[in-house]
């Protein structure tokens, strides 16, 4: 038996440190960030630059740029459906920054929608298939990409905080 | 909940159900890893969004709960290495067929049972534990002060005092 468990088990038997209503409010908020038909695309390794020891730090590897007052993390990169989705994240001013790109091409239509638990914000891609989003509130944030006549292609929820 | 398997198809109204009856052991869960309350919100709001995302690959509705409060137990102690400062990858997920069995104790009627046997334990075990249960954010040096023991023995001490209620629990369940 874990020792985290038994613990939890003793508060609620307490009635100790209840779940506040803002989490189970958040909790029930979840259903509608469902893709309905989507695909979800994993994460996958990035190649490794010169240099690097390993994939894993190249993918994962967080980078403090104290001079930009900015916490950046590594880009993260996930497959689907023939799709590839890299994701850079930021953190500046309390606020998070997302940017990325889709290959190959989406298509002329295809609409990129950057999305936390609070808010989303649609982009066209660029004709490179870059994207970019600021002003969004850090923790949890996902992507997905809609393009017509193929199912969206969802991230994995990725968590970001300063 | 859905009856065909197909956890996928959950209505809106399933999803509360699930909500109600899980978000308090996922709560008490995240904060048994001494997270912050914002933290803790995080793991817990995480472990829901993780089953959004894997919701076609559950195959059995009647271990979600298990599944949930597993996969909230790895996003608090993720959260909890990355707060110390540790490098920890944000894209490994416990495995969805594989939930934790041990996480149906988190159940406040078995609370209640270790509270009884917590009764057992002489001193300072019960004082010490009573405090770190029923206040959460208490710090050791406050646990120290109000027990009247060296600051350098609450982590020691509590880790022996909660091996000891385990083994009783154990030997109860056994």
């Amino acid at each position: 038996m874990r020792e985290e468990y038994l613990l939890a088990a003793l508060r609620m038997g307490a009635g100790a440190d209840p779940v506040p209503e803002g989490v189970s409010a958040a909790a029930r908020a979840v259903f509608g960030l469902r893709v309905p038909g989507g695909v979800p695309a994993g994460p996958v390794d990035l190649p490794v630059p010169p240099g690097t020891r390993s994939s894993a730090e190249a993918g994962t590897a967080q980078t403090e740029t104290a001079q930009a007052g900015a916490v950046q993390t590594g880009v993260r990169r996930f497959s689907a459906d023939g799709l590839v989705i890299d994701i850079e994240t930021a953190v500046t001013g309390g606020r998070m920054e997302v940017a990325g790109q889709v290959s190959p091409l989406p298509g002329p239509d295809a609409r990129i929608e950057v999305r936390t638990p609070h808010i989303a914000k649609v982009r066209v891609p660029s004709g490179s298939g870059h994207f970019a989003v600021a002003g969004l509130p850090p923790g949890w944030v996902s992507v997905v990409c809609h393009r017509p006549g193929h199912p969206p292609v969802f991230t994995r929820w990725i968590h970001v905080r300063p | 909940m859905p009856t065909d398997n197909s956890f996928a198809t959950i209505d809106q109204a399933a999803w509360e159900d699930l909500v109600a009856r899980f978000d308090g052991r996922m709560w008490a869960v995240a904060r048994a890893f001494g997270l912050s309350a914002a933290d803790a919100a995080d793991a817990v709001q995480g472990a829901w969004l993780r089953l959004v995302e894997n919701a076609g690959a559950i195959r059995d509705p009647e271990r979600i709960g298990a599944w949930l409060v597993t996969t909230t137990r790895h996003e608090a102690a993720r959260l909890s290495r990355k707060a110390r400062g540790e490098v920890v990858s944000d894209l490994d997920v416990p495995d969805t067929t594989l939930p934790d069995p041990t996480a149906a104790v988190v159940d406040a009627d078995f609370g209640r049972q270790v509270w009884r046997r917590l009764d057992l334990l002489g001193e300072p075990c019960r004082s010490l534990i009573r405090l770190y249960v029923l206040h959460p954010e208490a710090r050791y040096a406050q646990i120290a002060v109000r027990l009247d023991l060296p600051v350098g023995s609450i982590g020691p001490t509590r880790a022996r005092c909660m091996a000891r209620l385990r083994a009783l629990v154990e030997e109860e369940n056994r």
